[in-house]
């Protein structure tokens, strides 16, 4: 029989599982994307394992900015699922503070991003200059294009939230918040991945 | 009906993936080997990785079908890298 | 989702026909695009067939074909035929339609990514059409697109043409995996009351495995798509070797969604046989939880039989074993199904209307189609059919099983409910009859061309001498497969002046059992009058306590009644 899921909200939404519906749905696209990442990422640990010279390569990224990246999109994880808490009791200004927070600094994640990519391309390391290059601007463009999406949906999110447009669907937040931990746990594995791989002339 | 919603402690958690994360970092300065070294870093990693959909994504507490939904895909991709290391990995 | 019921006054034409949230016209526009490409690649059929009987000739209605723009048709036909006619109507048009309707809800659960879905594939394809007209032509590389030669524009001389196959492909992949959300969670969460999992038609259950299976397995194709692109227009070499590259790499990562792919293609099509055949029997369905469980488990064996595509492409020989053996055994669940059909077909009250001979078409065809495929699979035996015509017939018998035969049921045996109107039943049989015996006239030569070594993807067999005595069975095939495309034409006929003409169909024309046949026909928004109460399962056909030899799954529980036997029956 259908069950409701009732939110703190007191918004009610019909399912015969007892999963909301939209949470449903948006872990059916993550199963999607896990599987999407995990194919790239095991073509690039594949492909690395079976040649050589990819630490010298790897050894030109930068460790500090790649670090305060992380660090970056960790913290800004901590804010989306503050901003979901604060939906769940309804509390309309903390789901406007911490979802602003957490567009800033996935937009700060992108310009870092973006700046690294310039110095590296600008010291001749293009997505050509050798097969580590290849997989490593694949990998986090297809990553930063994923964090744009999350930034632009969050954005939208808390430009609703302005306008009172998020009274009585405040579940949004947790699902955004969903895909937003998401992108976070693949870059927990990408940065370690490219940056860390190469201890004392490793692999 | 109404489900009391359980709220872990959010910034506990997010100690921890800082730590991890400035641990992860410290290793590669290690006097250790490469393997050992390695291990520990990707060993990190799942743990941060697990910390944040555990409680961040509620893991620990949704449906068992939500969690099926998270490890079958990691399931399947495995078996994708294990058929890739002998024909890529091995040349 | 409420149920509430939208009575809505005046809708504009763009809001019913273009821009429809509703999952039947959705439906229905998937069913158009679909069928549109299927002429084209019927067509590209025919331009194939025409070169191969007669080599470098000009075939009539169009001119030379040649080597060069083989290449193209080949590849064309492949792709069209697989991603833009078998899975927008299979999944499309036929998922879409029925799912709602049979788990008795309003509509998808999500109806605006539903319309979104639509319009993606819709560019999708119109991606894929421009790409014919771009300098270099249309992709080349066979619908496998494997590296090297896809990975450089100067082998192929096609450049735009391809990079515009790669997004498109992208497109359509995106669009299907928004259809796939929509259908997991409709059939998971928007069932009727009553509607548990196990009463739901096999129909459903095939959908939603097959929508499962395409969601895990297309992301290592999306990233392999992406570093293809990347190595044609960036220069990278993911796949070059003089970069550092694998063309094994693209391989694996194609056919590891290659593979669960064609049983998302077949597994919808098996789900309209498995509707079909016990309705025209008026048996219930021999083996209804057997057929699930073995569909869960070839599911899951799936993805682990993929790499029985690259026996013969330089992969490590260790992987052989384990893949014939992953191979063999899938055929089990699937011969599972096919001793479920016949036993359910064993004793029946079976009649012949149109949508019931093809589907027997599609049981005939698939059985022949599995049976070769174990030949396929066995390494040591691939060795000498891989790349041949064997696998070409192989495939086209499992493939036209699902995406023609099947299909043909289904729209036949659901025209009433998708139009209002009822086919005729005259130029239905005489569209089965000559799709039958020409297919068969058309693959059967192919079997033994490809025994006879006869290599896939030549343009000309006529240039190797062991293959010229062999060369009739060529123009046999290529003529009876003009008459499979001109014997498609009764059925053109008969769809679109039924469309008009036919004759108006009430609710329950075929009194059939299953939810879609208690809304009227065709269903307005929001399905059902009410929503359904479901107190059976859906294959109660000649069950004892009732006078007719149907019950549907919504007629509520009828008071116990006694049999002349003496015996009590509740339904």
């Amino acid at each position: 029989m259908a069950e409701t899921h009732v939110m703190a909200t007191g918004v009610e939404i019909r399912t015969a599982t007892g999963i909301p519906t939209g949470k449903m749905g948006l872990w059916w696209f993550l199963a999607s994307e896990i599987v999407l990442f995990g194919g790239l990422i095991g073509a690039y640990i594949m492909s690395r394992l079976g040649s050589g010279g990819w630490s010298e390569m790897a050894a030109h990224l930068s460790v500090p900015i790649g670090t305060i990246n992380t660090f970056v999109l960790l913290t800004s994880s901590l804010t989306m699922v503050l901003a979901f808490a604060a939906a769940d009791k309804g509390d309309q200004k903390g789901i406007r503070t911490w979802l602003l927070l957490t567009v800033l600094l996935g937009l700060a994640f992108l310009i870092i991003k973006g700046f690294e990519w310039g110095s590296e391309i600008g010291a001749g390391f293009t997505p050509m200059a050798g097969s580590f290059w290849s997989f490593y601007y694949t990998m986090t463009g297809l990553h930063a294009l994923h964090v744009l999406a999350g930034v632009v949906i969050n954005l939208l999110l808390f430009l609703s939230a302005l306008m009172g447009l998020l009274r009585g669907r405040e579940h949004r937040v947790e699902l955004a918040g969903l895909y937003w931990h998401f992108v976070d746990i693949v870059w927990i594995f990408l940065f370690p991945l490219l940056y860390l791989s190469w201890p004392k002339g490793g692999l | 009906m109404a489900r009391e919603r359980v709220h872990p402690n959010y910034v506990a958690v997010w100690l921890w993936l800082v730590g991890l994360l400035i641990a992860s970092v410290g290793v590669t300065t290690l006097p250790i080997s490469t393997g050992v070294a390695l291990f520990l870093i990707f060993a990190m990693a799942v743990v941060k990785a697990v910390l944040v959909a555990l409680n961040y994504m509620h893991l620990k507490f949704e449906h068992l079908l939500i969690c099926a939904m998270a490890i079958v895909p990691l399931v399947i991709f495995f078996i994708l890298w294990i058929v890739l290391y002998p024909d890529i990995a091995l040349h | 989702m409420s149920a509430r019921v939208e009575v809505e006054e005046r809708v504009s034409f763009f809001r019913t026909y273009v821009f429809s949230i509703d999952h039947k016209m959705i439906a229905k526009q998937y069913l158009a695009i679909g069928l549109f490409w299927a002429i084209v690649g019927g067509l590209l059929a025919y331009l194939m067939r025409w070169q191969l009987a007669y080599p470098d000739t000009e075939a009539p209605g169009w001119g030379f074909i040649g080597p060069e723009f083989y290449n193209m048709v080949v590849t064309m036909h492949g792709t069209i035929m697989v991603f833009f006619v078998a899975m927008p109507i299979l999944l499309g048009a036929f998922g879409n339609f029925l799912i709602p309707l049979m788990v008795g809800a309003r509509d998808m659960a999500f109806p605006r990514l539903n319309m979104l879905s639509v319009w993606t594939f819709a560019l999708s394809s119109l991606v894929l059409l421009i790409s014919f007209f771009v300098p270099g032509g249309a992709a080349s590389a066979g619908w496998t697109g494997y590296p090297p030669l896809s990975a450089k524009p100067i082998y192929t001389g096609v450049n735009w043409g391809l990079n515009l196959w790669i997004l498109a492909l992208a497109l359509e992949f995106t669009s299907f995996l928004m259809g796939g959300i929509n259908f997991l969670t409709t059939t998971a969460n928007l069932r009727a009351p009553g509607m548990s999992m196990f009463r739901l038609p096999l129909l459903v259950w095939m959908q939603i495995t097959a929508a499962v299976l395409f969601m895990l397995s297309v992301g290592p194709l999306i990233a392999g798509a992406v570093m293809l692109l990347l190595d044609r227009v960036v220069g990278t070499s993911f796949y070059l070797p003089e970069g550092g590259g694998d063309p094994l790499l693209w391989q694996h990562l194609f056919w590891f969604f290659g593979h669960p792919e064609v049983y998302v293609i077949l597994l919808p099509g098996l789900g309209i046989m498995l509707e079909i055949l016990p309705f025209f029997s008026r048996k219930p369905i021999f083996g209804y939880r057997p057929i699930i469980y073995s569909t869960i488990a070839a599911g899951i064996l799936s993805f682990v039989v993929w790499a029985h595509h690259q026996f013969l492409s330089g992969m490590d020989p260790r992987l052989a074993m384990p893949f014939s053996l992953t191979t063999i055994i899938i055929s089990v669940p699937f011969a599972l199904m096919v001793f479920a059909m016949i036993a359910t077909l064993w004793g029946g009250s079976i009649s012949f209307p149109t949508p019931m001979l093809f589907a027997l078409g599609t049981l005939a065809v698939f059985l022949i189609g599995g049976l070769t495929g174990i030949f396929n699979g066995s390494a040591p035996v691939d060795i000498y059919i891989h790349d041949t015509y064997f696998v070409v017939s192989h495939f086209h018998y499992t493939l036209f099983s699902a995406a023609l035969f099947a299909t043909f049921a289904g729209l036949y045996f659901w025209f009433p409910k998708m139009f209002g109107r009822m086919m005729n039943e005259t130029l239905g049989k005489l569209h089965f009859w000559l799709t039958f015996f020409l297919f068969n006239a058309v693959f059967i030569p192919m079997f033994l061309l490809g025994l006879g070594g006869m290599m896939r993807r030549i343009a000309n067999p006529m240039q190797y001498d062991f293959l010229q005595p062999l060369q009739p069975l060529n123009v046999f095939a290529t003529i009876a497969s003009i008459l499979l495309l001109l014997g498609q034409i009764p059925f053109v006929i008969n769809f679109f002046w039924s469309l008009v003409k036919g004759k108006v169909a009430e609710r329950n024309p075929w009194q059939a059992n299953t939810l879609e046949w208690s809304a009227p026909s065709p269903p307005p928004h929001g399905n059902f009058d009410t929503v359904p109460i479901v107190y059976r399962g859906p294959y109660e056909y000649s069950h004892p306590s009732v006078p007719e030899d149907w019950l549907p799954q919504d007629r509520p529980t009828m008071p116990t009644l006694r049999q002349s036997s003496g015996q009590a029956a509740a339904v």
